[in-house]
């Protein structure tokens, strides 16, 4: 058995990928617009349907400014991850990088902030959903679910409470049967969906400003900086999905130029998009109303509905975010069970985990549990404790990538790297000074629920994981390459 | 024992009898080739018109009959055959009747016309059967023809690692035991598509195929332990791997005197054929003759 400090230490090999599977593993087919539309298909939708009434009243009509700080640390992140995931060509995410750049305490402690990131973000993204669907029902027959099977029991200042919030737990139950099937996205739905969710917002954006009034903006800065960080905070969980351009780094032709351009283009339309609404929707009605209860789910239908005093644009936008973010919710479930596939893989988890369904060839087990998992975390915790949970895993794992950059330059100089980060040491500096900025205007509470997490997470890995490691074991066999 | 061929008369395909004939020298069987003739109107007192159409469906029959029998002594006269021309509502149906009446090991047929030449291609009828039997179901690729003589020598078990695929491997081992084939245990596995966007990149779905296919060599190795006795002199286990089922199928070799053996799912009624979706897709993707078996 190896000593601890080794333990704690140890890296992951870097193996050479097994060509077993026809003709190259992938082609390099991807131009930049694609890439960048993967960019934009990941990234809309995740928050900007709920997070104005969040952020709003932190910062006030300073949200805009907010919105840009999120999107410069969230640019600045894709870089970095762009090329940690070009040069170690593994699935898995950053878990995976960490853990062949840092050794496995690190990938660890990875492993905790994306497993919120992507369940928790499951869940947020399945709330959310729920608002949205139950304002549908509402102006499509007239009746809605009653508050008790819409809101969840766990009070949050004094917003509306309820027993479960039923929706929510039936979107998770349908993704999680879907990935069991071996469902998955196409790029022709992905685009689909993309065009479905900008189709939405920009409808929300045009109706919004024909009630726009310039004295909304007044006292711009009246919340300070500390409002500014606080609404950065929650916004930037709206920036999630911006990393799966980098992901998909190895199917570009051209990666050194493509990568930044799409990234960047990606992160221009989006920012774009999002400043868009926040100025239509700041513009449109008094601040006080943005922490209405009303408001409190499908935010933007009900303010279109208070503008225009007709339901049929609220009725369009609900119905676009409805359709969009159930495939938001399918995609972060297989995000999040594939992490989940890794670790088990490097036995980080239970074998389990790592098993594949022989009938279906999908993880099924480690399917379920995601499911179940997240299913009741959106059924039962309000959304407000979960867009900062799913920051703060977020950032923390964006500051260690760019981190880790620093480090791997200076211990693996000669690694081969297609692409490499521009403005080199500077961009990573930035981008862990641009994450700790965002991560400071953070709740306390979500501080707690987060070191809460991550001690949970490293017991299990020195009680359990430490030992049962297939480093510990010497077989890299199965190794994830 | 004796194997239950379908011909249909006039539609130029021989393949069905090339693969009877192939099993029947393999492990020496005789063959009943049965053609089905539509059935009279089951009505107490025959007009003329019934009259008329039962002297037509005889006819049709007999034909039929002397056709296969033609057919047969040039594939090869040395096959004990008996044809013969039944009554019955449909092909399938009078194919499961005969096969009970006699006590069929299995049931024949050919891919017909519509397919592409040298894959196999599911009739209507062999579509019936494949969802209704409770016998082996045998199925010859479009154009199939067996060299003179020849036998099966390789029987492949498409394996993936459940309960199901052990009772497959205990029917193909009994294949080989009564044929002198090898055997041959095939896993396909098959990438599944990737999610865009790819929130974790685009190898995830290389890695678990990667987990299934070790899965799968431990489940192979596992259930060749068990195969009982008389044990097949040459025994391989392989995994083929691609992007979908035709080139997983394709990176296979295949040899004539081939024959893959596919279970059915026990999804349907108890003691029934039933293809699942994938046993489906495979059966499609064959360059070879397939044998369904419960």
């Amino acid at each position: 058995m190896a000593g601890l400090s080794q333990q704690l230490l140890r890296r992951k090999p870097f193996a050479q990928p097994r060509g077993a599977h026809d003709g190259p593993e992938l082609a390099r087919t991807l131009g930049t617009f694609s890439l960048m539309m993967f960019g934009v298909g990941a990234t809309v939708g995740t928050g900007i349907f709920f997070v104005l009434q969040e952020a709003v009243p932190d910062a006030g009509p300073a949200v805009m400014v907010s919105f840009l700080v999120a999107g410069v640390a969230a640019g600045l992140s894709a870089l970095c991850y762009a090329e940690l995931a070009s040069s170690i060509p593994v699935s898995g995410s950053t878990y995976s990088f960490t853990y062949h750049s840092m050794g496995e305490l690190m990938a660890m402690v990875i492993a905790a902030c994306v497993l919120l990131e992507y369940g928790v973000a499951a869940s947020a993204v399945a709330v959310g959903w729920s608002g949205y669907f139950n304002e549908l029902l509402n102006s499509l027959f007239g009746f809605q679910l009653p508050d008790a099977l819409s809101y969840s029991p766990v009070p949050y200042e004094d917003d509306v409470t309820g027993l479960v919030n039923l929706p929510a737990v039936v979107l998770v139950f349908l993704c999680t049967i879907l990935l069991i099937r071996g469902a998955s996205e196409s790029a022709k739905v992905n685009t689909i969906m993309v065009l479905i969710k900008l189709g939405v917002l920009l409808l929300f954006v045009v109706v919004a400003l024909t009630a726009f009034r310039a004295d909304r903006f007044d006292h711009f800065f009246a919340s300070g900086s500390a409002g500014i960080s606080a609404a950065a905070g929650t916004i930037f969980f709206s920036f999630i999905g911006l990393d799966a351009v980098s992901t998909a780094g190895e199917e570009v032709k051209d990666p050194q130029r493509a990568l930044p351009r799409a990234i960047m283009g990606a992160l221009v339309i989006v920012v774009g998009v999002y400043l868009l609404v926040a100025f239509a929707g700041v513009g449109s009605q008094p601040l006080a109303e943005f922490s209405s209860d009303e408001q409190q789910s499908a935010g933007l239908s009900v303010i279109l509905e208070n503008i225009t005093g007709s339901s049929i644009p609220g009725t369009v936008v609900a119905a676009g975010a409805v359709i969009s973010i159930f495939s938001v919710t399918l995609v972060t479930l297989y995000g999040q069970t594939r992490i989940l596939f890794a670790m088990g893989r490097d036995r980080m988890l239970p074998d389990r985990f790592a098993s594949v369904d022989s009938r279906t060839m999908t993880p099924t087990f480690n399917t379920i549990v995601v499911g179940v998992v997240v299913s009741l975390i959106a059924g039962f915790v309000p959304a407000d404790y979960l867009w900062d949970t799913v920051s703060i895993g977020t950032l923390v794992a964006f500051s260690v990538v760019a981190i880790s950059i620093l480090i791997l330059r200076r211990t693996q100089p000669g690694l081969e790297r297609p692409f490499r980060v521009p403005g080199y040491p500077v961009t990573p500096v930035i981008t862990v000074v641009a994450c700790v900025y965002v991560l400071s205007g953070l709740a306390a509470i979500t501080w707690v629920i987060f070191s809460v997490w991550l001690a949970i997470v490293l017991a299990f890995y020195f009680l359990w994981g430490r030992r049962h490691s297939r480093l510990e074991s010497g077989d890299h066999e199965g190794a994830t390459r | 024992m004796t194997l239950v061929v379908g011909f249909a008369p006039g539609k130029d395909d021989r393949s069905g009898l090339e693969l009877g004939a192939l099993l029947a020298r393999s492990d020496g069987d005789d063959l009943r080739i049965v053609t089905a003739a539509p059935a009279r109107w089951p009505t107490p007192v025959a007009g003329g018109t019934d009259r008329e159409y039962a002297d037509w469906a005889r006819a049709h029959g007999e034909a039929a009959v002397a056709e296969a029998t033609a057919l047969m002594a040039q594939i090869d006269p040395d096959v004990r055959v008996k044809a013969a021309w039944v009554e019955g509502r449909s092909a399938s149906s009078v194919l499961l009747s005969q096969a009970g009446k006699h006590g069929a090991r299995a049931v024949v047929v050919g891919s017909g016309q519509a397919g592409a030449y040298g894959q196999v291609h599911l009739s209507s009828t062999a579509d019936v059967l494949l969802h209704s039997a409770s016998v082996p179901v045998a199925i010859a690729p479009r154009g199939f023809d067996a060299p003179a003589g020849s036998t099966v020598t390789r029987a492949t078990c498409a394996f993936r690692g459940d309960e199901q695929s052990r009772r497959t491997l205990a029917a193909t081992a009994e294949v080989c035991a009564r044929t002198g084939a090898a055997l041959r245990v095939a896993t396909f596995a098959v990438r599944g598509r990737t999610m865009y966007p790819p929130e974790t990149g685009l190898r995830d779905e290389d890695m678990v195929m990667e987990a299934w296919i070790e899965q799968t060599n431990a489940l192979q190795a596992e259930a060749l332990a068990t195969i009982g006795e008389p044990r097949p002199d040459d025994v391989r286990a392989v995994v083929a791997d691609g992007r979908t089922w035709q080139s997983a199928m394709d990176r296979l070799d295949w040899q004539r005197g081939d024959l893959l053996v596919v279970g059915s799912s026990r999804a349907g009624l108890a003691s029934r054929l039933f293809l699942g979706p994938n046993a489906t897709k495979i059966l499609r993707a064959s360059p070879v003759p397939v044998l369904v078996v419960p």
